[in-house]
């Protein structure tokens, strides 16, 4: 826990482990600020696709994270206008963050990502459309944005944006309708993906009623729990485990929960997560006395196990691009 | 997060009925609804943010809640909710499942036909002409306010707490990429209004049958901060419509906008002209901007000229009254022009062009010369086409009226039809709806 200077409104863990048997890291986050006007707080896990087929998609991943980072930092300057400039309109930031940053977003992946194409691929290699060109780098996102005025989120395939309430219930508000399950992983290659990112918005009317823990995390973990409910219990007990023993002590164990989830998962595994200080224990961590929760490491470790670690790799079918073109396909 | 009030919050509103704060919702761009138990049954509480809650706000929902709009086709603020402490809000009835958003349909997650958006265009039209006709500017027309039944196209309009009567002009509001360019721009002494709702209506309604915003091209991937200046320049400053035919500087991109260019290519040159008219002069002349009436009666017109292919089953515009109907837009194939039913109606005479498919029914707005409304539903049935039960491929037109007609057969014999008769269809059928005359013709 930080002990000088002001106390900051969130603090933030990070955490990302590889999955077993894989050759490197496909996940990709970063996180930043403390939830001030000028400094917003923005976190961005992604989750790249891995297997032959999406071979590029370690970059990806890293391009959809720090592209969200520049995107966030815009709209958090839109939300809090330094010096005399009026703010806009909370409407007009909800149409914002609901259309606009993910449609300039996924423009900024693909730029990124076919340039990258352009600059670093041999003459000898086969000659792939735009859309092939992209699912080599196709990558999840999910990114969060909280100032003192608005919280929102974004998400683009799977991974779980969780969020604690004021009074402690365990929400995670982009969880796709049930309509949606069952769908190929939606990414930032598919056609069109701008239109398949799922947005959370939540204006801050008041200070107490923000969120007491905002994690975003990719499916690494969830998938390390049998059920939807343990992973709910993994983030209670996260909670749980901020309020009595602080951060400090968090930070020291997470990577070891990391680490268990990905061997059950066997995927990679990656935290990012921002606590509300602000109603927590201004000095050194708190005691965690007997009443103490055993917390997430009883958790993660593996009560309930997903069974046997499957192979990380996803093969996410691209929607065929003729599917997006064809006028009223849903017919 | 949690919301603004608290679960079990107990309300008052302004009738008097007690109100019991259940659920949140959702939250939107002015405040959060919830879930509220009444003696009236649930329905549902809008509660401003309290940067929104100002008395200009308060005024504008007690005028709307006092002027008891009863319709169907809007969620009207029906009553008004204070906490004593500055909050406030309104009560309106709850969203019914069916009806959907157009993000859904924009993502290909709704199942719906040609047919259905073409009936959701029309009613909408419909919904604001209603609002207009009583001297009500909605000035808030944007996707995020208007819900369909992707089945029937059924429409219900949501968010109504910004209208205001025609030449109030009160908090000028509205999303940018739906505003009349004049009011982007800030002009002096222009303010919203019926004038400038039709631009946004044309805007809904381009979205609703190309799934794209009419002003957003190439110009659009140029932008990298598409912060509140950039939005003035592309629908204010210097707007451009996709396909000016005089100025293709902001065309569609061939990769980034497919569904656009896939969707206005399959559709009808009518309609095609009106968009074009719209986002045209229309963009620079609010005068030339093209009227609920206008569209009304060409939608109308193509909804009842959409043909089913022979081959695939998948519906397609035509273009009313054309001769031919091009190739189907999904499998490729020629597409056939059924016979047809051409009515024409009581003075002042309108003719209505009815494409005959399998399942064509006649409403009672078809024999009316001047409709106040077009309903597609079961209860304004007049007729529907209907196979034979023993000789399939055999159609007759089945009288679901309650009122005989007349038939007249091309060799001038006559036969009544009474309610629950079906009268065999051959060209050159002629039918007597009881002032609407009707003649089926091959082609």
């Amino acid at each position: 826990m930080r002990t000088h200077g002001p106390l900051p409104l969130w603090d933030t863990l990070h955490g990302s482990v590889q999955g077993v048997n894989k050759t490197r890291n496909q996940d990709h986050y970063d996180v930043e600020g403390l939830g001030s006007a000028g400094q917003p707080l923005i976190m961005a896990v992604a989750d790249g696709h891995g297997s032959a087929v999406h071979a590029r998609s370690h970059l990806g991943s890293r391009f959809a994270v720090d592209l969200f980072v520049q995107q966030a930092r815009q709209f958090a300057a839109l939300a809090e206008p330094r010096g005399e400039l009026r703010p806009p309109s909370l409407a007009w930031l909800m149409n914002y963050a609901q259309y606009t940053l993910p449609r300039q977003l996924v423009s900024a992946w693909q730029e990124k990502a076919l340039g990258h194409w352009a600059r670093t691929s041999s003459h000898e290699e086969p000659a792939l459309s735009p859309p092939d060109k992209l699912v080599l780098y196709g990558s999840t996102l999910v990114g969060a944005v909280l100032t003192p005025r608005v919280f929102a989120a974004w998400q683009l395939g799977d991974g779980e944006l969780t969020v604690v309430t004021d009074d402690g219930q365990v929400t995670v508000p982009l969880a796709p309708d049930e309509a949606d399950l069952g769908d190929e992983t939606e990414s930032l290659c598919s056609p069109q993906a701008w239109l398949r990112v799922r947005t959370h918005w939540a204006p801050v009317t008041t200070p107490a009623r923000a969120p007491r823990l905002v994690s975003l995390t990719t499916d690494g973990l969830s998938k390390s729990f049998a059920s939807d409910s343990g992973f709910r219990q993994f983030m209670a007990g996260l909670d749980d485990r901020l309020s009595a023993e602080g951060a400090e002590c968090v930070r020291a164990v997470l990577p070891e929960w990391l680490a268990k989830a990905s061997q059950h998962s066997g995927d990679d595994t990656t935290l990012v997560a921002a606590w509300h200080t602000a109603t927590a224990p201004a000095g050194p961590a708190a005691p965690a006395g007997p009443a103490a929760p055993a917390g997430p490491a009883g958790a993660a470790a593996p009560a309930e196990p997903a069974g046997p670690p499957e192979p990380a790799a996803r093969t996410p079918e691209p929607a065929d691009i003729s599917d997006m073109t064809d006028p009223y396909r849903s017919e | 997060m949690s919301g603004m009030l608290d679960s079990g919050t107990r309300l008052t509103a302004d009738s008097g009925l007690g109100v019991e704060v259940f659920d949140l919702l959702g939250a939107g761009g002015q405040g959060e609804v919830y879930r509220v138990r009444t003696g009236s049954g649930d329905q549902a509480l809008k509660w401003y943010y309290p940067a929104c809650a100002t008395p200009e706000q308060e005024d504008i929902v007690r005028q709307l809640v006092d002027r008891g709009f009863d319709d169907d086709r809007f969620l009207w603020p029906r009553d008004f909710v204070a906490d004593g402490r500055g909050g406030f809000g309104y009560l309106m009835d709850i969203r019914p499942d069916r009806f959907k958003g157009l993000p859904l349909l924009f993502r290909r997650k709704l199942r719906t036909t040609i047919r259905a958006l073409l009936t959701a265009c029309l009613y909408t039209v419909e919904a604001y002409q209603a609002l207009h006709s009583r001297g009500i500017a909605y000035r808030d027309i944007s996707w995020g306010n208007l819900l369909f039944d992707p089945v029937t196209g059924e429409v219900l309009v949501c968010d109504n707490d910004n209208a205001v009567v025609e030449g109030d002009s009160t908090g000028i509001s509205g999303t940018m990429a739906f505003m009349a360019p004049e009011l982007v721009r800030g002009e002096p002494g222009v303010s919203p209004g019926t004038q400038s709702d039709l631009h946004s209506l044309s805007v809904l309604l381009f979205m609703l049958l190309m799934n794209h915003h009419p002003l957003m091209g190439r110009r659009e991937l140029d932008i990298h901060c598409f912060d509140e200046a950039a939005e003035r320049r592309l629908y204010g400053k210097d707007p451009l419509f996709l396909f000016d035919p005089q100025d293709r500087s902001n065309a569609p991109d061939p990769v980034e906008h497919a569904t656009v260019l896939a969707t206005w290519a399959v559709a009808p040159a009518s309609l095609r002209d009106l968009f074009t008219r719209n986002f045209t002069r229309g963009l620079h002349d609010p005068a030339a901007r093209v009227r609920e009436s206008q569209w009304r009666d060409a939608l109308r017109a193509v909804l009842d000229a959409v043909v089913d292919c022979a081959h695939c089953g998948k519906q397609n515009m035509t273009e009313p009254r054309a001769a031919t109907a091009g190739t189907c837009w999904s499998c490729g194939n020629a597409l056939v022009l059924p016979p047809r039913l051409v009515l024409t109606t009581p003075p002042p005479r309108t003719e209505h062009h009815i494409l005959l498919h399998r399942s064509s029914r006649v409403q009672a707005h078809h024999l009316a010369p001047e409709p106040a409304r077009h309903d597609y539903g079961d209860g304004t049935l007049v007729a529907e086409l209907t196979e034979h039960p023993q000789r399939p491929g055999k159609f007759g037109l089945a009288n679901r009226s309650g009122a005989a007609w007349t038939g007249t057969r091309a060799d001038g014999s006559t036969q009544e039809i009474a309610p629950g008769q079906t009268v065999p269809l051959r060209s050159g059928l002629e039918l007597d709806f009881g002032g609407a005359r009707a003649v089926v013709r091959a082609r």
